[in-house]
């Protein structure tokens, strides 16, 4: 009995070294680049499926591992508060090489200095021409940020219960007023394409459109607010709220609702994917409504740095930027977008632009407000209009 | 009388489970509930964040108890009834497909549960198109339930299995021979359960909506995925302040206020521990 013990130990210590040898063996010729990507399921599936490889087939021995931390401010507040504890611990290094954030939160990261000033160091970084890549809801992350894409949000309607579009906000309150519960959006607590909603009326009817979304921040550019939130709250009564981003597609999707504002990629790539009616169109209302982009940033005190430079120059990269993120994914692109065009066929690039031009974009897109507004009009929103 | 180190025994078995209750449950609660107080802006301690709280979500704290108090009637008596079928039911077909179907959605996660319930619920969903089509709705009428009603029908659909099975357990173990003689002595099924079996389940029951309650009370992924529009469930709310604004002082408090409805029935439990000799089941 006793011998019996004495050689399973012996096994089991050898299996275990064997185990541990190869183990180790295996971590030396691997160097794992960790990346954190906020945003729905198709901003991961864009890392996992086509970047991700991509880079590990240029760089041998990498090999790049991505977590996502879902959509909206929460996604990216998770990372936030995960650099942030690294931080307070003070370790020398943290385990996070590349995040992608929206913009917020972005502008909180620099803030708080948990970012690194890498875009000067890298090939691509001239392309960096936006306005949000110097700009994030009015923090200055100039340097700290590649755009990795531009959204935009816009009203999505199906022709056939509504032939003529509304085109402006206006419109649309006309339209409504006629056929009462055939508009609907989520509200603000269910997503951004909703919260876009409230943002763009805003712009139409609460003043000041132009500080609110450059700044300086001042209480006092917040006069017409009140007006405008009740108008909404009267609007509202009207509407139908929807069940989140996904939950406005579903309802035009099973003809519950006639119209309501979505996110343009993802309405491109479910009717790619054959998940929305191919007649259902878009249009942006007129004076405007807001896009987003998101960012490649680096932690301060990220393993990698190096690497996570030579990651974000290759995702940043003309070719990338046509092929991932204009052909597969549907975004806009997040550099100069004359640098991009070359890159694509013009049937591609006209595909992106079908119901909303160049020059509806260029009119009607606009940037989310300055993040104290933005706070502002989110809690004016609770008190106002839900109460 | 147990002697030292009996005594220091049982303690260093203990001390595991209780360092673990006291650094991952006990130290977060107290923390949670104590920073409900603060101030972040003057660094003092005061109730501006029951303040904020109370007007932005005084409609939602009603709500939230309004719903998990009716899901937890309704849950009640569904599993009375679930439990006293397969206990007193006369058929042993339909008692035994009964019993082998009603535990499902014990399987199924809340979030499956509210995800399955959005498409069911629309308004064009699953139920209103079986409706329609036996001519019980007509399509012009047809609403949508994703409101506090589709949350409702969730919490229902998903907490009776785990109150039926809890009460089912204990009416299977009850002594049969007071339902023979009421059977005997004619009594029809439905006072047999409410007059004879209910008041000896008394206990079992109580403890299983105690339960359901306070799972009910912290469902994050039901209303955040069903409730479309305003008026919804603290939970959300709590995670709404802290994702888009940071604000975890009101988070905090509306943390305190759901605690303080637990706290409503877990004294109910725990007394009801103490009347069956400190043995809370």
């Amino acid at each position: 009995m006793k011998k019996m013990h004495r050689s399973l130990v012996r096994t089991l210590a050898a299996s275990l070294a064997i185990g541990l040898g190869s183990w180790s063996g295996l971590a030396q010729a691997q160097t794992t680049l960790n990346v954190i990507s906020g945003g729905s399921q198709n901003m991961v599936d864009y890392v996992t499926d086509y970047l991700g490889p991509l880079f590990e087939k240029q760089n041998p021995g990498v090999k790049v591992r991505v977590v996502g931390t879902g959509p909206d401010d929460a996604g990216s507040q998770k990372m936030m508060e995960k650099l942030q504890a690294q931080k307070s611990a003070n370790l020398a290094t943290w385990d996070t090489d590349v995040i992608v954030p929206n913009q917020q939160k972005t502008g909180e990261m620099v803030r708080d200095g948990l970012l690194l000033k890498y875009r000067d160091s890298i090939a691509t970084g001239k392309y960096a021409v936006s306005q949000s890549a110097k700009q994030a809801l009015g923090v200055n992350v100039d340097g700290y940020v590649m755009p990795m894409f531009e959204s935009q949000t816009a009203m999505a309607y199906n022709p056939d219960l509504v032939k003529n579009p509304p085109g402006s906000y206006d419109e649309l309150r006309a339209y409504v007023a006629k056929n009462p519960k055939s508009f609907g959006y989520n509200g603000l607590k269910n997503g951004m394409s909703g919260v876009a909603f409230v943002v763009g009326w805003m712009y139409a009817y609460g003043g000041n459109a132009q500080v609110v979304q450059q700044g300086p921040y001042d209480v006092k550019s917040q006069a017409g607010w009140k007006n405008a939130f009740s108008d909404l709250k009267a609007f509202n009564q009207q509407v139908v709220f929807t069940p989140g981003n996904a939950g406005t597609l579903d309802m035009l999707n099973r003809g519950e609702i006639a119209m309501g504002p979505v996110w343009v990629d993802m309405f491109h790539s479910w009717k790619a994917e054959g998940r929305l009616a191919p007649n259902l169109r878009l249009k942006i209302l007129s004076p405007g409504m807001p896009g987003q982009p998101y960012y490649y940033a680096i932690p301060a005190k990220a393993k990698n740095i190096e690497l996570a430079k030579k990651f974000i120059a290759l995702a940043t990269s003309p070719e990338v930027q046509a092929e991932g993120i204009v052909k597969r994914f549907n975004w806009y692109p997040g550099i100069d977008a004359n640098v991009v065009k070359p890159a694509l066929d013009a049937k591609i690039w006209n595909q992106l632009f079908v119901d909303v031009t160049p020059a509806d974009l260029a009119k009607n897109a606009k940037p989310f407000p300055l993040a104290p507004f933005f706070k502002d009009l989110r809690e004016q929103y609770e008190a106002q209009v839900q109460n | 009388m147990r002697s030292p180190s009996r005594l220091f025994h049982s303690v260093a078995l203990m001390a595991p489970a209780l360092v673990m209750v006291g650094l991952l449950f006990v130290y977060p609660l107290v923390y949670s509930l104590a920073f409900a107080f603060r101030n972040e802006q003057t660094g003092g301690w005061d109730l501006g964040n029951f303040a904020k709280a109370f007007s932005l979500y005084s409609g939602d704290i009603a709500l939230t108890a309004g719903v998990t108090v009716l899901s937890t009637v309704l849950v009640g008596v569904f599993a009375i009834a679930v439990a006293g079928y397969i206990t007193l039911g006369e058929n042993p077909r339909a008692v035994s497909l009964l019993r082998w179907i009603y535990r499902w959605p014990l399987f199924i996660p809340f979030v499956v549960a509210a995800q399955l319930m959005r498409t069911f619920l629309a308004k064009n969903g699953m139920l209103n198109n079986a409706l329609m089509s036996l001519g019980v709705v007509d399509p012009m009428h047809a609403i949508s339930l994703l409101d506090w009603r589709g949350v409702v029908i969730t919490f229902v659909w998903k907490q009776l299995p785990f109150a039926a099975l809890l009460i089912s357990g204990a009416m299977a173990s009850m002594d049969r021979s007071m339902i023979e003689s009421a059977r005997g002595l004619g009594a029809g099924r439905f006072r047999i359960l409410l007059e004879i079996v209910v008041p000896q389940v008394r206990s079992s029951i109580f403890v299983a909506l105690i339960l359901s309650f306070v799972t009910m009370l912290s469902a994050l992924s039901v209303p955040m995925m069903i409730i479309a529009g305003s008026s919804t469930m603290i939970t959300v709310d709590m995670a709404w302040r802290v994702n888009s604004y940071g604000d975890y002082g009101v988070a905090n408090a509306l943390g305190f206020v759901s605690f303080a409805m637990s706290g409503v029935a877990a004294w109910f439990y725990l007394r009801q521990g103490i009347r069956e000799g400190g043995k809370p089941s």
